[in-house]
């Protein structure tokens, strides 16, 4: 990556935003009540014999096209406001986080990105630094970015429009789990209380914080930048022969993206695992975040994944192949919803 | 009754702003918090909750504009052991 400049301005990024990361995203109930008053559905998506063309659209984490019998084009947006100060890492965990959703879908290759960024006046000096993050989280995976659109906006947002191309029969989609399916997690949770604590870890809670937190807070913020900034392109590769449903976590958090994946699929999902980066449940439980019941919101989480029981051999042979962190967190019911079932949080550290 | 406000507040210090004024109260006593972060009144009441305070309702509390809420907390019952 080189050697980078530091911009003159001292103005912390995450300061200039009352929303962070995904936490920015609307939340669930007002996105469906949002789609449904403008007459588009998003139930249900075990039959999708008489879409033609469109493999996916509304409610998916990307919108996949099929051009020929053997090439599918996957199209996603996402941006998001700052989670961490340093502008170029924000820029990475950006990059990593809208690309997050092209794998979601299986397709991994000839990715580009649009680069959607926007800064208030004061901070347009971070810019270059914001993108170079970008760019090389975008060359880690063998993309590049091809375009873009910049705006002076008073909360600092950084994305991009990713596209990204997979074979017709390899898109995936949280549509297609089955009853008995294994539930994969490829990423530990607990990027929000790590993020808030690294925003409050100098100012005059540092002491309740630092006390609170059973390792460092700088250990747990660099292990949840490291985190976010780690493409889910490897665990796509790995997983998406195998799985039935396939999508990643995000703003909504595991619980939420599980009741995604149970609702569009017509399944339940019981969760019995939680793997979270050591020392964050105390910090959420300090801040009311909800991580031990799933509930907190993740930057740029792992993919989660249904398995089905007699391919999970195989799937977490190719995620170990490549090195890709994966914990069973769960499986698929012929329930509704999503269940805590008395769930072990295990920590995981670096 | 003790007051906080913590509209203008970004998340997660309504949490910690609350956790320092309960600090302060004897048993018994109540805290009535408002603010205007959208997630701080969910986040408060988990936090709270967790840490074994009595959290209700008090949006009639506070003038009705937009996102203003108002919770009113409780000391008294027994804290939950950390872990």
């Amino acid at each position: 990556m080189g050697e980078r400049e530091r911009p003159a301005a001292e103005a912390a990024l995450t300061e200039y935003a009352e929303l962070h990361g995904c936490s920015c995203k609307v939340g669930q109930g007002d996105l469906e009540a949002l789609l449904a008053d403008a007459g588009l559905e998003t139930g249900p998506q075990t039959d999708t014999s008489d879409r033609g063309d469109t493999l996916l659209g509304v409610g998916d984490d990307a919108a996949a096209r099929r051009l020929r019998d053997d090439l599918a084009l996957v199209s996603t947006v996402d941006f998001f406001t700052p989670v961490v100060d340093d502008p170029y890492e924000f820029g990475q965990i950006a990059a990593c986080n809208a690309a997050s959703d092209a794998f979601a879908t299986g397709a991994t290759e000839n990715l580009s990105c649009l680069v959607v960024l926007g800064l208030p006046r004061e901070l347009t000096d971070y810019a270059a630094d914001i993108v170079a993050g970008i760019a090389d989280a975008l060359a880690a995976i063998d993309g590049e970015i091809s375009g873009g659109h910049t705006v002076l906006n008073p909360w600092p947002l950084a994305g991009g429009a990713v596209t990204a191309t997979a074979h017709p029969n390899n898109v995936r989609s949280s549509a297609g789990a089955a009853p008995g399916d294994v539930l994969y997690l490829t990423k530990p949770l607990g990027t929000q209380p790590a993020a808030g604590a690294l925003r409050t870890a100098d100012g005059e809670f540092a002491e309740t914080v630092a006390e609170t937190a059973p390792r460092p807070v700088e250990t747990i913020g660099s292990e949840a930048v490291t985190w976010m900034t780690t493409p889910n392109r490897d665990a796509a590769r790995a997983l998406t022969e195998h799985v039935g449903a396939l999508t990643d976590v995000t703003g909504f958090g595991l619980r939420g993206q599980s009741r995604t994946l149970a609702a569009r699929s017509g399944v339940g999902v019981e969760l019995t695992r939680l793997p979270v980066i050591e020392g964050t449940p105390a910090l959420s439980r300090l801040f009311g975040y909800g991580l031990e019941t799933g509930e907190s919101a993740e930057t740029s989480g792992g993919l989660l994944a249904a398995v089905p029981p007699e391919r999970a051999a195989d799937a977490e042979a190719a995620l170990a192949d490549r090195d890709v962190f994966f914990r069973t967190v769960g499986r698929v019911t012929d329930g509704a919803g999503v269940e805590l079932v008395d769930p072990t949080v295990e920590p995981v550290s670096l | 009754m003790e007051r906080v406000d913590v509209t203008g507040e970004v998340c997660p210090r309504p949490a910690l702003i609350v956790r320092r004024e309960l600090s302060d109260l004897d048993d018994g006593e109540t805290l009535f918090v408002e603010g205007d972060y959208p997630p701080a009144e969910r986040n408060l009441r988990r936090s709270c909750t967790t840490h074994g305070f009595d959290v209700r309702d008090a949006d009639d509390l506070v003038d009705a504009e937009d996102d203003t809420f108002g919770l009113l907390i409780s000391t008294g019952s027994d804290e939950r052991p950390e872990d």
